[in-house]
């Protein structure tokens, strides 16, 4: 009875199926969870090819090497404030009264192994998924890529810019070394500062008063778990929201609101992103072999009588550090109260400002143009002057005050006196907004003009003739320059029909 | 007329500033002037105060000192030979009394040398900073020196003689040193101005703590001890095998750190790790994705 039904070879290959078995695990996948639909959809998701649309990626990709190593580091690191006497293999820490946190932070970069090549890679990797974000972000805005109906998108990806700076901070303190030790005293002096709320706020955050004994505890906690879960879960949102409103896509031959041009998701920029994301692990892992990043065991352990000097934060908070250095000392101290100013100010206001301009940007430019339409298409920067200009403007701020984070640096490294650093720094932060800003709008403008601008050059070709004349005629346009099928292709929408599965690997457009 | 005077008025008062600028940095040591001993709370701070002194048949202290660290009195007999170089070197400035008056008189414009014993005069003479190349800068710079070793002596020896002092020239015995206690009081008592790594930063108006990559031991103890410039003199709080302690991390982690991560990019910390995090990482990622995708 059942036994001549299954129990032969042929049997079996034909209960799979047309499709071998994958595609047979695929249609029992499909049966139960009805995967098939959404797979199609993602495998079909239509990625432009601009080289621009891959920054975002460099920060996904870093963050998964994040992950990556940051698992490995928490098997090693004791988020522990204990004192312990270190006796490990780095002799000049040899017998010093040091914190578990910090104790097994050398621990782990001398004692296990890969560990310091797993320490230096996750820090590399948040220098790189920061300045990722920075330069995404940057894309993003100069193209005009947040406007409606990417609002929601913008706000997310700041969100996610801010979350990872925080995030940044908090691992960046968690060995317990000299330098973090002191940037976390900076950090509770900033909380303080805040206007009525800041003791209460500062004794929530550090369980007491500072130093004490809660804050390794609970920035781990914070730093390994409660901040990722956040980010994974809007990089999720930020995602999700991306494949279900499309890319955007620069203006070219073919493209317009109503399409999409690019190569889909399965098999060409899988592969392309997959690449992608091992050259990222790759040059994390080459920077974090060859280029050593925080040498802890280097700085001592912290304890609030020590500080050194030159002491910078990590490159993404240094624009906050610059604003405290150049600051003026003002303050007040009035009916038994301290209104620190010169931390409030710097500290406090100006990045919320910063921050909230990013919120704000899309409302504040459909407000100001009185553009409410859809788009899809993005702009060439110059087209957009004044957008370009005050982009730039924040930008140079931004780059002066972080400059001004390194003022002591500066002025060692060219011999010039400090307090002069100090107030140049203070004129150039004034200054580089309204400079930068007229600047950059006459430079759009003449862009605007300029023939052929925005477009790929082709070279000239210089030819001798027989008699030694010379003749330069221009090239033909790029192959790759002009695409091939750029008429909207059918896109199959049902697995079981084979013949709809001949769609090019290659380029392809597809309404929205 | 009005613009000429008003230009010596400026330059005046540049004159003045860069005059008065070094004056203030060496009134710490023009306030030793007077005392023959060198007065310090704790026995063992760089004075014949400690155990094993020796002196000549004369009484003359020659060299006291412990295991950590020995300090050497410069030969009596040396003092001519000082006093020629001294004329030679160092008169047109600090006057050919050593008391910081020169030969037109401009009295409290350079340092008074009397009584600040010889460790502070060797020091000086062998880091290279004097005889200065300018004596106008605020601060001199550390340079190959201009005297040989024994003519710093020399003329240490000289000028002791006006007003013996101390402390003499040490020469620390690093053999026991704990180079972990060592980084300990490194790190309480140095990197606030020479940063933990040892590289020296700008301070205020001019001065700077200088880089300690390449200072001999015994020169790291003559700083200590007689707090050159800016610099605090280290007398009380710490006893010659705590000096001996710091010396020992100085000559060896903070001069050959054990770069184990890779290049050491040059110890600047986090200004270096950004740029290369910046440059080189996104940079090199950006230009793979430029590479990967499509310019147009």
């Amino acid at each position: 009875m059942s036994s001549e039904v299954i129990n032969t070879k042929r049997a079996k290959q034909a209960a799979t199926g047309p499709y071998g078995k994958v595609g047979h695990a695929l249609n029992e996948l499909d049966d139960r969870l009805g995967v098939a639909k959404g797979g199609r959809t993602f495998l079909d998701k239509i990625f432009p090819d601009h080289w621009s649309f891959m920054l975002g990626e460099i920060a996904l990709y870093s963050f998964v090497v994040l992950l990556a190593t940051g698992v490995f580091l928490t098997l090693y690191y004791i988020p522990s404030t204990a004192l312990t006497t270190y006796h490990g293999s780095y002799l000049p820490l040899d017998g010093q009264r040091v914190t578990e946190a910090y104790a097994s932070s050398v621990n782990l970069s001398f004692a296990v192994r890969a560990g310091l090549l797993m320490r230096q890679m996750h820090h590399w990797a948040c220098d790189i998924f920061i300045g990722a974000i920075v330069v995404h972000m940057a894309r993003v805005f100069f193209t005009g890529a947040f406007r409606k109906p990417r609002e929601l998108n913008w706000t997310i990806g700041t969100t996610l810019m801010i979350l990872a700076i925080v995030n940044g901070f908090l691992g960046y303190s968690l060995p317990d070394d000299l330098v973090s030790g002191t940037g976390i005293r900076i950090a509770y002096s900033i909380i303080l500062s805040i206007p009525v709320v800041g003791s209460y706020l500062g004794f929530l955050v550090f369980g007491g008063n500072f130093p004490g004994t809660m804050v390794i505890p609970r920035f781990f906690i914070l730093h390994v778990l409660i901040v990722p879960a956040l980010i994974l879960g809007l990089v999720g949102a930020h995602l999700f929201l991306l494949v279900r409103q499309k890319h955007t896509q620069f203006p070219g031959k073919g493209r317009t609101e109503n399409n999409v041009v690019g190569t889909p998701m399965f098999p060409v920029f899988m592969a392309k992103t997959t690449g992608f994301l091992l050259v990222v692990a790759g040059v994390t892992a080459l920077l974090g072999a060859f280029a050593q990043i925080n040498p802890i065991w280097q700085f001592g352990p912290y304890e609030a009588s020590r500080i050194s000097y030159a002491v910078q934060p990590d490159w993404y908070m240094g624009f906050l550090d610059g604003a405290l250095r150049i600051w003026p000392s003002w303050s007040f101290h009035s009916f038994g109260y301290t209104i620190p100013l010169e931390v409030t100010v710097p500290a406090v206001i100006l990045p919320g400002i910063l921050f909230n301009i990013a919120y704000v940007w899309p409302a504040f430019e459909r407000k100001f143009t009185k553009d409410f339409a859809m788009h899809n298409l993005l702009d060439r920067p110059s087209n957009r002057p004044k957008r370009t200009a005050a982009g730039v403007a924040v930008l140079s701020l931004l780059s002066m005050l972080f400059i001004a984070s390194s003022t002591d640096v500066i002025a060692n490294f060219f011999h010039l006196p400090l307090n002069q650093v100090l107030w140049g720094m203070r004129i150039l932060v004034i200054l580089s907004p309204f400079v930068a800003y007229p600047v950059t709008w006459k430079i759009c403008q003449e862009l605007r003009v300029v023939e052929g601008g925005g477009k790929r050059k082709t070279t000239n070709v210089v030819t001798r003739t027989a008699q030694g004349e010379y003749v330069a005629t221009a090239a033909p346009a790029y192959v790759d320059d002009v695409h091939a099928e750029l008429e909207a292709s059918e896109v199959p929408t049902f697995i079981v029909d084979e013949t709809d599965e001949q769609g090019s690997a290659g380029t392809r457009t597809v309404d929205r | 007329m009005i613009t000429t005077s008003l230009k010596r008025v400026g330059m005046l008062t540049i004159a003045g500033l860069l005059v008065a600028a070094p004056l203030t940095f060496f009134v710490a040591g023009a306030g030793a002037q007077g005392r023959v001993v060198y007065q310090t709370t704790r026995k063992n701070a760089g004075t014949p105060n400690s155990t094993n002194v020796t002196t000549n048949s004369s009484g003359v202290v020659i060299s006291y000192g412990n295991s950590a660290i020995t300090y050497n009195a410069p030969s009596p007999k040396l003092a001519s030979l000082g006093q020629a170089l001294f004329l030679q070197n160092c008169a047109s400035c600090h006057g050919t009394e050593a008391n910081g008056v020169p030969a037109n008189g401009t009295s409290g414009a350079f340092p008074n040398l009397v009584g600040l014993g010889p460790a502070t005069i060797d020091f000086w003479i062998e880091s290279g900073r004097m005889p200065a190349a300018d004596p106008r800068v605020v601060q001199a710079k550390r340079r190959p020196p201009r005297l040989t070793s024994k003519q710093a002596v020399a003329i240490a020896a000289w000028v002791n003689s006006l007003a013996p002092s101390y402390p003499d020239i040490p020469t620390p015995n690093l053999k026991n040193a704990n180079v972990s206690d060592g980084a300990a009081l490194f790190a309480l008592n140095c990197a606030a101005c020479h940063t933990i790594e040892g590289d020296g930063d700008a301070l205020a108006q001019g001065t700077y703590a200088p880089s300690l990559r390449n200072i001999p031991a015994y020169q790291v103890v003559e700083a200590i001890r007689t707090g050159p410039g800016n610099m605090p003199r280290f007398t009380g709080n710490l006893s010659d095998f705590q000096v001996r302690d710091i010396v020992k991390y100085v000559t060896t982690e903070i001069q050959h750190p054990q770069n184990i991560g890779g290049l050491g990019l040059g110890g600047l910390g986090p200004v270096a790790e950004g740029f290369v995090g910046l440059l080189l990482g996104v940079g090199i990622l950006a230009l793979v994705g430029f590479w990967v995708g499509e310019r147009q």
